[in-house]
């Protein structure tokens, strides 16, 4: 076998397959053993699939995982896109100052973040007392703290920068002139974007939507924090059976399901988004 | 031999007036007046930096005018935005849509557009017209250069501007490529009726297709003219020097008699041609062309000269030879040895005498 190109990514492969697949077998291992006694006994049990598959909760938990992830990554590619095409505007020198500004927020830690929201949002926060104060709500708004718009908002915000970043790339690729052509041939700017531009960063668009859809799908400690009651989340669950419930393979069998629908919901994702004419006239020729 | 359709007496189809534009501190665009009638085949001629991209840009909605007036059709073109404008334009790059296949590409304005029946028969219609209507089912990068450049104009004549735009559309293709296009391009101009703006850096390219020619030089209009005259009688010595191989001697006028005038020039006094405006005692330009040299000849105007170089070219050879510091180029039948003594006569009534170029 004589050395080529390709071959350099081996060792990079082989430590992501390792890294990846390794800790997956222990946890197929780990779904099958019975817990006595607080003590992991080996065996091949069924009992922590019996009790996965016949658990309302646990499904309604991977499901609410799948749809913040959905939600997440559409409210950021309506916002990311004309903040990605805006930047593709930009001076070449104005670009560098925009992308660190973009990311500033990911350079405050987490906790950090959620701490800052609750002072934002809470019923005697930035935005509460603004509004009475100007006299357009007279009782705070509640829905604005611990909620599922809470959620939202800051999966949004936390992901934005992601979608942005992905979208942009792409953008930067499609030849300006290609633009001019298609207003020169009659379309308005809305159809210059759906006709020419949207088409061409679909690779873009896909890269981010599979990024902030499993951040997001993931995220734990934003919906635990800032969800109040309806923070639930099916990693918390995770989180709860491998600690203080001490049932590791009911937490290993609740963790594959997790990521198996994940993976199939993401692959479709990439599958529809890579399938559509743009992607292919940018990713691959054939 | 044809003869020649005269393009004047068209009605007027755009109107151009004091129009400026500058990019910073750079006047690109620098107080034109330009006129195109009906059905002309007008060319932007100039070296990059010109300008003339720029004008085709504010033709096309791209660049919006710092001052002056555009009208098409008498409408004025102020706040109309590119896709409103009855102009269609063939990039330089082609700029086909890689995502769509050749129909699709062609049929882009038809299906903007909305309500048109007959959109499959009129992009095949377009595509007849650039001998391309084998290739509707392609994508743009499985096409060669000159393909790519035939569907790009398929797809801008297909919804009958009143004006096409073409920035320098076949500089890319090969020269024998870009010959066979010129005649298409030509024809299919005729054929359609449309009015053609075309720009291009190449003179040759510039005579063989146009009515009119329009020089220009940092963002105005060096001359304006059909290209016999441009090529015969250039307005100054910019023109004389980018149009062609002719050589440009400096003089004084001596005394002017009518349309003729006697300079005083470096090979000595040559009588010719003049430029309106020019009078006696004027710093002015001889320009010679190369095919007003020979070796055979007599009359007034004859030079000795040394050979200095000899360039066999195929169908000519290029001599250059030296006469009293001045370089002239001519052609010859026949290559000529270095350093042999000639003499060399000039066809002085066909030279013309030029201002010199701010």
């Amino acid at each position: 076998m004589t050395f080529r190109q390709r071959h350099l990514a081996l060792p990079v492969a082989v430590a992501i397959v390792a890294g990846c697949l390794a800790p997956l077998a222990v946890l197929v291992a780990f779904s099958f053993y019975e817990v006595e006694d607080f003590d992991l006994i080996p065996a091949f049990s069924f009992r922590a699939w019996g009790e996965l598959a016949t658990s309302g909760t646990d499904w309604f938990l991977i499901g609410k995982a799948v749809l913040s992830g959905l939600t997440t990554t559409v409210f950021t590619t309506i916002l990311g896109y004309p903040v990605a095409l805006a930047l593709t505007r930009l001076a070449a020198s104005a670009k560098g100052l925009a992308i660190i500004v973009l990311l500033t927020p990911l350079y405050t830690g987490e906790i950090v973040r959620i701490y800052a929201w609750r002072i934002v949002l809470g019923g005697e926060g930035l935005v509460n007392t603004v509004l009475q104060g100007i006299g357009l709500i007279d009782e705070p708004l509640k829905f604005l703290l611990f909620s599922p718009f809470t959620i939202g908002l800051v999966l949004t915000y936390n992901n934005l920068p992601f979608m942005v970043l992905a979208i942009w790339v792409s953008a930067e690729m499609v030849d300006r002139r290609l633009i001019e052509a298609a207003r020169d041939l009659g379309a308005r700017p809305i159809d210059a974007f759906s006709r020419v531009v949207f088409p061409l960063t679909t690779p873009g668009l896909a890269a981010g939507s599979l990024t902030v859809f499993a951040l997001s799908a993931g995220e734990l400690l934003t919906p635990s924090l800032l969800g109040g009651t309806s923070g639930a989340t099916a990693m918390a669950l995770v989180d709860n059976l491998f600690g203080t419930a001490f049932d590791w393979p009911l937490a290993s069998a609740l963790a594959l399901a997790l990521l198996a629908t994940l993976f199939l919901v993401a692959s479709a994702m990439a599958g529809l988004l890579l399938r559509l004419k743009g992607a292919r006239a940018v990713i691959g020729r054939t | 031999m044809e003869k020649r359709r005269e393009p004047a007496l068209s009605p007027l189809l755009l109107a151009m007036r004091s129009v400026v534009k500058t990019f910073g501190r750079s006047t690109a665009v620098d107080g034109i007046d330009l006129d195109v009638p009906e059905r002309a085949f007008l060319t932007l001629l100039g070296p990059s930096g010109c300008g003339k991209t720029t004008v085709l840009r504010m033709i096309a909605g791209f660049e919006t005018p710092d001052a002056g007036d555009m009208r098409l059709d008498n409408t004025p073109l102020a706040g109309v935005p590119p896709e409103r404008r009855p102009v269609n334009t063939v990039f330089q790059s082609y700029a086909l849509f890689p995502h769509l296949t050749v129909n699709d590409n062609v049929a882009f304005s038809l299906k903007l557009r909305g309500g048109v029946s007959d959109v499959a028969a009129r992009v095949r219609r377009a595509l007849d017209a650039v001998h391309m209507a084998d290739f509707g089912d392609r994508y743009p990068h499985q096409l060669s250069g000159g393909q790519q450049q035939r569907v790009a104009v398929a797809r801008s004549i297909i919804a009958e501007p009143r004006l096409l735009l073409l920035d320098e559309p076949l500089s890319a293709l090969d020269r024998k490529m870009r010959g066979h296009l010129q005649i298409e391009l030509k024809a299919l101009q005729r054929r359609l009726g449309i009015a053609f703006v075309y720009v291009t850096h190449d003179q040759e390219e510039a005579f063989a297709l146009s009515d009119i020619v329009v020089v220009m030089n940092r963002g105005r209009i060096a001359q304006k003219a059909d290209p016999q005259t441009i090529y015969s009688r250039p307005a100054d010595s910019f023109v004389a020097d980018f149009i062609g191989n002719s050589t440009l001697v400096e003089g004084r006028i001596r005394e002017r008699r009518g349309d003729t005038a006697t300079i005083d020039t470096p090979l000595g006094n040559v009588t010719a041609p003049v430029a309106d405006g020019l009078a006696a005692g004027d710093a002015a330009m001889l320009v010679i062309r190369p095919e007003l040299l020979s070796t055979r000849g007599e009359g007034a105007a004859t030079f000795a000269s040394t050979v200095s170089n000899s360039v066999f070219q195929g169908e000519r050879t290029v001599i250059q030879a030296e006469t009293a510091g001045v370089s002239l180029r001519f052609a010859a039948e026949a290559p000529c040895p270095v350093g042999a003594s000639i003499s060399l006569w000039l066809d002085a009534d066909r030279s013309f005498i030029t201002r010199i170029a701010a």
